[in-house]
């Protein structure tokens, strides 16, 4: 009886911290009007266009960055972590640098390696239409192609209850199919 | 006119608070800073020295002379962030424009984003340069929701080594607050020659 109460008390306890360990400093805020986002035609390193509309249907992840902000750079590698995670779920990453070029990029990329594709914003216009003011900032947009959320700086990307929060969007399309 | 009217009125109808303020040198960049702690709110100042300003903006396409000009400019970088945990409605407006510097015994603003651009605009620089520079500055007016942050630098407008207060206005849920930082430093101008 007193091991099945100690059980209790730690299994209790546990949850508590894994609640909190998911809940520090990995909040998504939700978008109240469900906007649409603002479309874009962009190319990545390799000269591939990518248009936001080509990914109707899914979620996307877009993160506004730069190879010089400090921040950006500490969170690539997690969002890398949670590509390879999402991509089987059919959801969708793009980083768009803001201002630079393919050479400042690739060079940057020899030492934050990523497979998610990386889009240039070179005059900024793309960012500006989003309101983004400053760097990183993330959206997600749902399949229905309306922002869905913002995060302003970096998230631990990797973070369970972040992740679940992503997915969540997805089958919330599913469901409303 | 109306920019210093409105300060004015911001600072009679705020709050004032009593905050934490920490000093030491930062870990990363080896350098003082100056760190306001209120709850659910941080905000840190870290001198930058006019070398590396130099080094920054010329690798971003400005010639040597506006590099100068910059460098000359007390930039801090500054990480600015809502500390609340997630889930919390705490939401925190910002600013930069209502920020008074007290120097000499004299008031004046930061330099902003804005002062900035109609100065490079004046100056005629390269697009890219340009970019570089706007995205580069902590944003003047900012909505931190909880975990939110930015960094980027802040421009006082002081000549090197000057020391300087700075009294903060923000504003939680929608109530202004108000915080004095005291006895900070723009980085000395100095020039370390090798062995």
């Amino acid at each position: 009886m007193l091991f099945l109460r100690v059980a209790i008390i730690i299994l209790s306890l546990s949850f508590t911290l894994i609640g909190r360990a998911a809940d520090a400093g990995q909040a998504l805020h939700p978008i109240a009007d469900h906007r649409a986002a603002p479309g874009f035609a962009l190319y990545d390193m390799d000269d591939k266009q990518h248009s936001l509309a080509d990914y109707r249907g899914k979620v996307v992840i877009v993160n506004f960055w730069a190879t010089w902000c400090p921040p950006c750079r500490q969170e690539f590698p997690s969002m890398e972590k949670a590509y390879q995670q999402l991509q089987k779920d059919d959801i969708v990453m793009l980083a768009i640098d803001v201002g630079e070029d393919g050479d400042t990029i690739f060079e940057f990329t020899a030492d934050y390696p990523v497979t998610f594709p990386i889009l240039m914003d070179m005059d900024a216009k793309i960012t500006r239409q989003y309101g983004v003011i400053g760097l990183p900032t993330t959206y997600i947009i749902d399949p229905q192609g309306r922002l869905a959320y913002q995060v302003i700086g970096t998230r631990e990307w990797t973070d369970p209850g972040l992740l679940n929060a992503i997915r969540t969007i997805k089958s919330q399309k599913a469901n409303s199919q | 006119m109306q920019r210093w009217l409105s300060i004015l009125i911001f600072s009679v109808v705020a709050v004032p608070v009593m905050a934490e303020v920490l000093t030491g040198t930062d870990a990363e960049a080896q350098l003082p800073f100056w760190e306001l702690r209120v709850p659910g709110m941080s905000l840190r100042l870290v001198q930058r020295l006019p070398d590396q300003t130099r080094a920054y903006f010329m690798g971003r396409g400005f010639s040597k002379a506006q590099a100068e000009q910059i460098a000359q400019s007390c930039i801090f970088q500054t990480i600015y962030k809502n500390t609340a945990h997630a889930g919390s409605p705490l939401i925190i407006d910002y600013d930069l424009g209502q920020w008074q510097v007290l120097h000499a015994g004299k008031v004046s603003k930061l330099k902003l984003r804005e002062d900035w651009q109609r100065h490079w605009q004046l100056q005629k620089i390269n697009t890219a340069a340009a970019i570089a520079f706007e995205w580069s500055l902590l944003p003047t007016r900012q909505t931190y929701k909880a975990n939110d942050y930015n960094w980027g630098m802040t421009s006082f407008a002081l000549p090197p080594g000057s020391q300087f207060d700075v009294l903060l206005h923000w504003q939680e849920n929608g109530v202004a607050k108000n915080a004095r930082m005291q006895h900070l430093e723009c980085a000395p101008d100095i020039h370390p020659q090798p062995n």
